[in-house]
């Protein structure tokens, strides 16, 4: 499982995170909402080695993530998508897949045809636009893309930063379904961070609210949903 | 006609070369974020070291490997020992400012400019000499007409063109060509993908201390080695770079090119000394008609 233990990430003396403490159960999803500026993103970040903590630690099963670097971390089976749809427009669609799985394709080549062939039925549309470049997707496809060259790298933990910011809500129920699913048959871990917090808490195992860089509930996602005074305090709705 | 056609092989020729150096800058500026103006010392240093072994009785084929072998150890040297060390020094507000970040390596880089210009006079004891060329400079006959090109043009255009395309076909087809693609692009993607981004980094600079060096072995030949040689042909390489975009390579093949044929041209018709007015009028109109560069706008950005 993971398990982050007082995490504390400043920047230039402000303190982002502030002593953040929580686990993440294997093969569920776990939620974090907040504000913005609550330090959700930080927190993604910083578990994925983009940003360096100050103190804590972040375990992942029996190995120390703290101080690893970016590339490590993602070798050792944690992918980040980062928050924006992050691809790379002028690189084509294939070309976006090909590079999240590069790393390892020396030694998983066979695997690596798999999980590409994988993506590529979880997302069809990804598939017939293949050829072209990444910039030229919608939103919503761009999202998957997104997610597509994250899943290629064969991650046991998903680390997705609001993959529904932007998008309709029709498309980010979709993709948020579609990580459930993948949850359910792979075991893949989630720690999924959204601002809209509704469709996201409905999938999750476990909810996570995040105020000024502290944790202010750690509840069962079902009581976090029925909370709405704790809601109203510190989401404003 | 034969004046034309004097300019033509003339600008192809020199253009090829022109492309290199300009390839190599613009490999080092989208991989590392650097305008490299030590890039002709390193090639200067390097085609000294050919140039040594050939007077060592070496052949001219295993000089010209050692040259390319060393170029790309050179231009790793220059990224682990410097430039890498530089950029990772964090605890400082001075360093940490963007436009510092810009300016320190490009200042570093014109440190060792002149550490390899002294290296190289302390060691050849910076006299002008002579290199050689693997094949006659004199002009070819077809029968009984003399033609405008020499066996040497056509084995740089050769040289030149076979680099292209295995350049080309490194970038579209292979793995580590699209590791380096992405991470000029977008280097926080590329890390988040696993991709080792420093390693790349370092590999951008061994690939452009190669093309650097070759541009050194064919242009000496035709024009001497000292330790200041290699001067004037960075600054024509650096306006093709811009010319060609800065941030395509294909543009800045094709900005090398066009500046061959500009210079061959300005030589033929009007006089040697229009030259480097011709180059600031071409680079002028270049930076008002198109300041993203020929191939500079987004779309065919992809190599």
């Amino acid at each position: 499982m993971l398990k982050v233990s007082n995490l504390v990430t400043e920047f230039a003396s402000i303190k982002a995170l502030n002593d953040i403490s929580f686990q993440a159960k294997p093969g569920r999803i776990t939620t974090v909402i907040g504000a913005n500026g609550a330090g959700k993103s930080t927190l993604l970040r910083t578990i994925s080695g983009l940003e360096r903590p100050t103190s804590g630690s972040i375990t992942w099963f029996d190995e120390e993530l703290t101080d690893k670097s970016v590339e490590a971390i993602v070798r050792s089976g944690v992918a980040q998508v980062p928050e924006g749809h992050a691809v790379i427009s002028q690189l084509s669609v294939a070309e976006n897949i090909e590079l999240g799985g590069l790393f390892r394709k020396r030694q998983a080549r066979g695997d690596l045809e798999i999980a590409t062939k994988d993506v590529y039925e979880l997302f069809p549309i990804l598939f017939e636009r293949r050829r072209e470049p990444a910039g030229s997707l919608s939103g919503g496809e761009r999202q998957m893309l997104a997610i597509s060259r994250a899943l290629v790298a064969r991650p046991k933990l998903l680390l997705l930063d609001e993959p529904s910011l932007g998008l309709a809500p029709l498309i980010s129920a979709q993709i948020i379904s579609i990580v459930d699913e993948l949850c359910k048959s792979t075991g893949l871990t989630v720690l999924l961070v959204e601002q809209n917090a509704n469709t996201a808490l409905a999938v999750a195992d476990h909810g996570i609210l995040l105020a000024l860089g502290k944790v202010v509930a750690d509840l069962p996602a079902k009581e976090l949903i029925a909370d709405s005074a704790l809601r109203a305090a510190y989401l404003g709705y | 006609m034969n004046s034309f056609l004097t300019a033509f092989f003339a600008g192809t020729s020199q253009g090829a070369i022109y492309a290199l150096v300009s390839l190599g800058l613009v490999l080092v500026w989208r991989g590392a974020g650097v305008v490299n103006f030590a890039q002709m010392g390193q090639a200067m240093f390097t085609t000294y070291i050919a140039s040594q072994l050939i007077q060592n009785e070496y052949s001219y084929w295993s000089a010209f490997v050692i040259a390319l072998i060393s170029g790309a150890l050179l231009g790793a040297l220059v990224d682990l020992g410097i430039m890498r060390p530089l950029s990772s020094r964090k605890n400082s507000l001075l360093l940490n400012s963007q436009s510092m970040r810009t300016t320190i390596p490009v200042i570093a880089s014109l440190g060792i400019l002149g550490v390899l210009k002294a290296l190289a006079g302390i060691f050849w004891a910076g006299e002008e000499r002579g290199f050689p060329a693997p094949v006659p400079t004199t002009g070819l006959r077809l029968g009984n007409t003399d033609l405008a090109i020499t066996g040497f043009d056509l084995f740089v255009i050769g040289v030149v063109f076979l680099t292209l395309v295995l350049t080309t076909i490194f970038f579209t087809r292979t793995g580590m060509g699209l590791a380096m693609r992405a991470s000029a692009l977008n280097p926080e993607v590329t890390r988040l993908s696993g991709i080792r981004v420093g390693s790349v980094r370092t590999l951008s600079w061994a690939i452009s201390g190669t093309a650097s060096s070759l541009a050194g072995l064919l242009v000496t030949p035709k024009t001497n080695l000292s330790p200041n040689t290699l001067d004037l042909l960075l600054i024509v390489g650096f306006t093709a770079a811009v010319v060609g975009g800065l941030t395509s390579l294909a543009g800045s093949v094709l900005g090398g090119f066009i500046l061959g044929y500009v210079i061959a041209f300005v030589n033929v018709y009007s006089a040697p000394e229009n030259v480097f007015l011709a180059i600031l009028i071409f680079l002028l109109l270049a930076l008002f008609l198109r300041p993203q560069g020929i191939l500079g706008s987004k779309e065919v950005r992809r190599v």
